[in-house]
């Protein structure tokens, strides 16, 4: 008897906590409009930290935790990193951007990482007034103006990457018209919509494109490789794991083909993806070869040891876009969302660990967005173009 | 004694009556008792009516749009989990494919009001015949049924949820066996975007409170739908086909045609439950109807207790909500340590015990600190995870290295071990090791999950269901039952 | 030349190129289905005896796929490796079958062994919430990043690079083949086990009845117990193999094999060993024909309808046999 109303008076606790906490919960962001900047500032962040994208949004994670560590160390201006775990998933994202949204300390939000979850999001923060900001979202569409002002991310897209493959495929691969080409997505939105503007570039061209798709879990191509024959010159590997890249181009030299691998940015991870002769475009330069970066880099693996993926480093500028904008915002002593959004706007920071300047565009694009194709050679990524 | 020590032998020849008697013997006594015959006196219905009055009233209580979504996805956990007590609690099937019928209904939703075919069907006539098609499809499902058993069953459910997630997330460029042209179906990985709010009696439903008011208006009617089966012919010939299909069979029920109408009904469910998720979300992806959604609805149910309406209310709630109030770092901290106080009262009796074994863990505390910022300072110079009163008082009792990575990864398994072994002792020595281990406990909240909230939530929650289906493997809610040898 | 009806010449058939497609199909489809059967096993030795569904044993599997990779990193990493790779890959699977044996019993005795005579659906969810504390503490103490055993790397190491050709010119990769001979190794000791020893008896009894085992005086605990370490050790190995022949390690990696060894066991006839292992084969040779000769995209929802018509058509799995109903 003790032990039956135990337990319904636990699970009874946990809904009165539940209660409590939404009725001490604050309301919304209007109650905060201008908040001082004494105790310190929040700054929301979405990424799927746990799930099957895990490797990727505990990556982002860090490298925010980690950029705001160290200012907090050397800054009067404490920033304090709310973060919220949406597993990629829209639904979850729209749920926790509610959560960031009614929390009335929250000035902005590094995040979602998913194109889906953005838009899944953004009518939620443009209604709560707060700034959102990608540092992996790539689909063209999200910068068509329809939230000019609201959301901004450091890294190009599709619309720039796409094009760059496509044409160094033509021009230095010997991808001529009649030549056949491979293009296989692991069925997630950032990879079909990547395959499908590369597919699109080559087919006007009258390049033959095989497009094929695998899930994100396989580990084993051969079936797929079986069918590439010598007529084939490239594969294109627009995959969000490196290591599945890896994999790929493994076992593609391993069957003897002679057709060559070419990954995308989110295959770009100098630990994973090794195989030499295979190439990889990227909108910078490789962050360890940075020597300006070593420092920053043996700084974050002492703080969070073990590998990290090439999107961590993008968050890590976010970061650093939006501490500049909260100490802008907070030169009068006071701050508001409004406030925040106008300042990223107008970030202009000369050098990141990126390897380039940062500046937005006005629909909230990358200026000057480049790609680099990188070679691999001997295990190492050399800069060819 | 309520249950024999041992749990190797077989209890021969019992049954649910007697499972329950030794505990409703327990029950007559003290005021607890007496409060719990007074309830069991009310008729259930007045309970879900009285659930319903205080769901209605939380928008009134908060205008915060968080708590107020975090209130819509639990009455649609609900809904589908009331759905999946149709085919699970009260017939008796298990559905691991039951996942699918909720995206069937949600990309119905969505092909018939959006414009990806330039569908925009009004709600009124849009929501009937989703249900209907995915009622009609759950009966395609339970075809097999007739000629699968048990986990048979349940495999091939299991397949029909994944094909229809492997279907829908690359129905972008669906072809017929390659012969015709690419037709884009489903919008593949990028899902359908754009979908139309509700829009019925004339009223356009476009803000978060008031999809919070449909969800609840639909669950209430579909809770009284469901009550009034449970308590018709088809209700009471459904659980003897749980309890026994072969006597159900012999009696004259029609099995296979009590199966079919539970594979119907819950799907049915499933899918209006899936026209709101849509509706709210205006996007639907292929991704967000695959396994984890269908554990969460699966650990909701059974935490709840298959079989009972209030257990599947119950479960959703504390489920769902566990999960959300996990998220924030300070009250996951609060979480934490009332569920280790509450461990404590619920184990150890007589409770003076408690007492000595918090003392003991305070003075072990101050002692451990004070040793270990004479010998190595580092150690006690890092941050506390938890701000507040609480956090500062803590600074002074906890060792906090400056770098906790590492020695916090080793303290946790460490931790686990420990917790292992303390359940292993009995008596003096086992309060004894309780000490250090609370510490231990401690030590590694502060250092290692309250840094990280997202991971430690769901370890948390796998910690909750392990321990409360051992301590209650019936669910919250539900009845026992002991298999019949 | 054969000239098509548009003037157009037909490419001619070749028969060495469709032999080559046919055979790497076959190959990796075997390869894999090896690794799903022996995970595959351990999950139908634990069904047979307590009709539990353990949801967590593709935890397990991962646990010892990262004890392999532990191993690889205590002897330098896999790019400078100091010692033999004959003895590293002893160690690994030795550990890796130590360790995941001692966790499967672990699991047994604190989460499920108070639930023998629940309701069955009561361990499913215990099993769910082990799973995700597994996934998740892995995650929190290892890192959510995928490792990669890098073994086409091993310094002396010839048995991931090499390879060897076949007559129809199909190249294929000395890890495929210890992954395949590991499991014939271990499915054969498992067999002569089962068969032939006195636990393995006891084992076979508790399948059958377990309170007329009870009553006949074996020890069901101990029984219960030897179940769950050597199915659990056979998924440790299978985590090993995986990671010599695929590379890749995350802390999520068992929910996926999790569920199509899962799926392998049921189908090949759920406590059946050889029908595990037979399932296994159903569902790596399905999966690796339908990318090879159907569409690789639709490959999953391919094989999933096959294994519908096949559940449909023996609707007690391949191997398994009709339960007796005992009115």
């Amino acid at each position: 008897m003790v032990r039956r109303v135990g337990v319904v008076a636990l699970a009874a606790s946990v809904v009165v906590l539940a209660i409590v906490s939404a009725a001490g919960a604050r309301t919304t962001a209007q109650a905060a409009a201008n908040a001082s900047c004494t105790k310190g500032v929040s700054i929301g962040m979405q990424a799927p930290i746990t799930g099957p994208a895990g490797s990727i949004g505990s990556d982002q994670l860090h490298w925010a935790q980690f950029y705001f560590t160290q200012w907090n160390k050397t800054h009067k201006l404490k920033i304090h990193l709310v973060q919220e775990d949406t597993q990629l998933d829209p639904s979850k994202a729209s749920t926790t951007a509610q959560a960031l949204a009614s929390n009335g300390a929250v000035m902005g939000v590094i995040g979602p990482a998913g194109s889906d979850e953005v838009q899944a999001v953004a009518p939620i923060f443009k209604k709560a007034g707060l700034a959102f900001t990608s540092g992996s979202a790539t689909r063209v569409s999200l910068t068509n103006g329809a939230w000019k002002g609201y959301f901004f991310r450091d890294v190009p897209n599709d619309g720039v990457q796409g094009p760059t493959d496509a044409a160094y495929m033509q021009d230095k691969l010997g991808v001529k018209s009649g030549s056949k080409v491979m293009v296989v997505d692991d069925q997630e939105s950032y990879s079909t919509g990547l395959a499908d503007i590369v597919q699109q570039s080559l087919t006007a061209k009258g390049v033959s494109v095989d497009r094929e798709s695998v899930s994100q879990k396989a580990t084993d191509f051969s079936s797929l490789i079986a069918k590439v024959d010598s007529s084939t010159k490239v594969v294109f590997l627009p995959f969000q794991v490196a290591s599945e890249a890896q994999l790929f181009a493994q076992q593609l030299q391993a069957q003897g083909k002679t057709a060559v691998a070419f990954g995308s940015d989110g295959t770009f991870d100098s630990s994973k993806f090794t195989q030499n002769g295979s190439y990889i475009s990227f909108f910078a330069p490789d962050v360890t070869t940075i020597s300006a970066d070593a420092s920053i880099v043996a700084a974050f693996h002492k703080q969070f040891p073990g590998a990290t993926s090439p999107f961590g480093a993008p968050n890590y500028v976010l970061a650093q876009a939006y501490a500049g904008a909260v100490t802008a915002a907070c030169k009068d002593g006071k701050i508001s969302r409004a406030e925040v959004r106008n300042d990223l706007g107008k970030t202009k920071l000369s050098s990141t660990i990126l390897g380039g300047g940062l500046k937005f565009t006005a629909n909230g694009d990358v200026a000057g967005a480049k790609f680099h194709i990188f070679k691999i050679e001997n295990g190492k990524y050399v800069t060819i173009a | 004694m309520t249950e024999p020590t041992d749990p190797s032998t077989p209890r021969v020849g019992v049954d649910e009556w007697v499972a329950s008697h030794e505990g409703r013997r327990a029950h007559r006594a003290g005021v607890a008792g007496r409060v719990e015959r007074e309830l069991a006196r009310v008729p259930r219905p007045a309970f879900y009516l009285a659930f319903g009055a205080v769901a209605a009233l939380l928008p009134a209580f908060t205008s915060n749009g968080y708590t107020i979504r975090v209130g819509f996805d639990t009455l649609l956990y609900m809904l589908l989990a009331l759905g999946l007590n149709i085919t699970v609690g009260y017939a008796g099937l298990l559905d691991l494919g039951y996942i699918a019928f909720y995206g069937f209904g949600a990309y119905g939703y969505a092909m018939l009001a959006s414009p990806k075919f330039g569908v925009h069907w009004d709600t009124l006539a849009v929501i009937p015949v989703v249900v209907v098609a995915t009622a009609i499809l759950g009966l395609l499902v339970a075809l097999p049924s007739r000629r699968l058993l048990g986990d048979y069953l349940a495999i091939v459910t299991l397949f029909f949820g994944q094909l229809f997630v492997t279907v829908y997330q690359n129905g972008e460029a669906m072809s017929v066996l390659g012969f015709t042209k690419k037709y884009d179906v489903t919008g593949g990985p990028n899902g359908i975007p754009n979908i139309d709010n509700f829009n019925a009696f004339g009223f356009h439903v476009g803000s978060l409170q008031a999809y919070y008011y449909v969800a609840l208006a639909v669950f209430l009617a579909v809770l009284a739908a469901v009550y009034l089966v449970d308590r018709s012919r088809t209700g009471r010939a459904w659980r003897s086909l749980r309890e026994d299909p072969l006597a159900a069979e012999l009696m004259g029920i029609p099995v296979n045609r009590l199966k079919l109408v539970a594979f119907a009904c819950g799907a049915a469910i499933a899918g209006l439950a899936g026209t709101m998720f849509a509706a709210l979300n205006t996007a639907v992806f292929a991704a967000d109807f695959d396994v984890p959604t269908l554990i969460i609805v699966y650990a909701m149910l059974i935490l709840g207790g298959a079989g009972s309406i209030g257990g599947v209310i119950l479960g959703a709630v504390v489920v769902n909500v566990s999960l959300e109030v996990l998220r924030t770092p300070g009250h996951a901290t609060w979480v934490f340590f009332v569920l280790l106080a509450a461990t404590l009262v619920a184990r150890m009796r007589p409770w003076r015990w408690v007492a000595v074994v918090l003392g003991g863990t305070i003075a072990f505390g101050f002692a451990v600190h004070a040793i270990v910022s004479a010998v190595w300072p580092r150690g006690v110079h890092g941050q506390a995870a938890v701000g507040g009163i609480l956090g500062s008082g803590l600074r002074h009792w906890v060792v906090l290295p400056s770098n906790p990575m590492t020695i916090g990864n080793v303290a946790f398994v460490c931790l686990v071990l420990a917790v292992l072994g303390v359940t292993l002792l009995h008596g003096r020595l086992q309060k004894l090791a309780l000490v250090p281990t609370l510490y231990l406990a401690i030590f590694v909240w502060e250092n290692r999950l309250a840094v990280e909230p997202s991971v430690t939530r769901l370890i948390l929650v796998g910690v909750i269901l392990i321990v409360l289906m051992n301590a209650r493997p019936q669910g919250l809610l539900g009845t026992s039952r002991v298999e019949i040898v | 030349m054969w000239r098509g009806a548009a003037g157009r010449t037909a490419p001619p058939l070749r028969p060495p190129q469709n032999r080559n497609l046919f055979v790497t199909e076959l190959v990796a489809g075997v390869s894999h289905g090896s690794v799903y059967a022996l995970i595959a096993l351990g999950y139908s030795m634990v069904y047979g005896i307590l009709k539990l569904l353990n949801f967590a044993h593709g935890d397990v599997y991962m646990v010892g796929s990262f004890i392999g990779f532990g191993i690889i990193t205590v002897f330098g990493g896999p790019l400078n490796l100091h010692v033999s790779v004959w003895l590293m890959l002893f160690l690994m699977f030795f550990c890796a079958m130590l360790g995941g044996g001692l966790l499967g019993v672990m699991i047994e005795r604190f989460a499920y062994r108070r639930l023998r005579n629940a309701p069955r659906i009561a361990p499913l969810i215990t099993a769910l919430g082990v799973s995700f504390f597994l996934e998740n503490a892995a995650q929190l103490v290892l890192g959510a990043q995928y490792q990669s055993y890098n073994a086409f790397s091993w310094t002396n190491s010839a048995i991931a690079l090499k390879h060897f050709g076949l007559p129809a010119h199909a190249v294929i990769s000395y890890a495929q083949v210890i992954v395949v001979v590991g499991a014939v190794v271990l499915m054969v000791f498992l067999t002569l086990f089962v068969q032939r020893t006195q636990l393995g008896k006891a084992m076979r009894a508790t399948s059958f009845d377990r309170e007329a085992a009870a009553m006949m005086g074996i020890d069901v605990d101990r029984v219960i117990v030897a179940t769950f370490f050597i199915g659990s050790a056979l998924a440790g190995a299978a985590g090993v193999f995986n990671g010599i022949a695929y590379q890749q390690v995350w802390p999520y990696m068992g929910f996926q094999a999790g569920l199509y060894a899962f799926i392998a066991a049921v189908v090949g006839g759920i406590g059946n060993l050889p029908g595990a292992v037979l399932g296994g084969l159903v569902i790596g040779l399905a999966q690796a024909f339908s990318i090879g000769y159907l569409s690789s995209t639709f490959s999953d929802a391919i094989v999933f309808a096959i294994l519908i018509a096949v559940m449909i058509a023996r609707p007690s799995g391949l191997l398994g046999r009709a339960a007796v109903q005992k009115v």
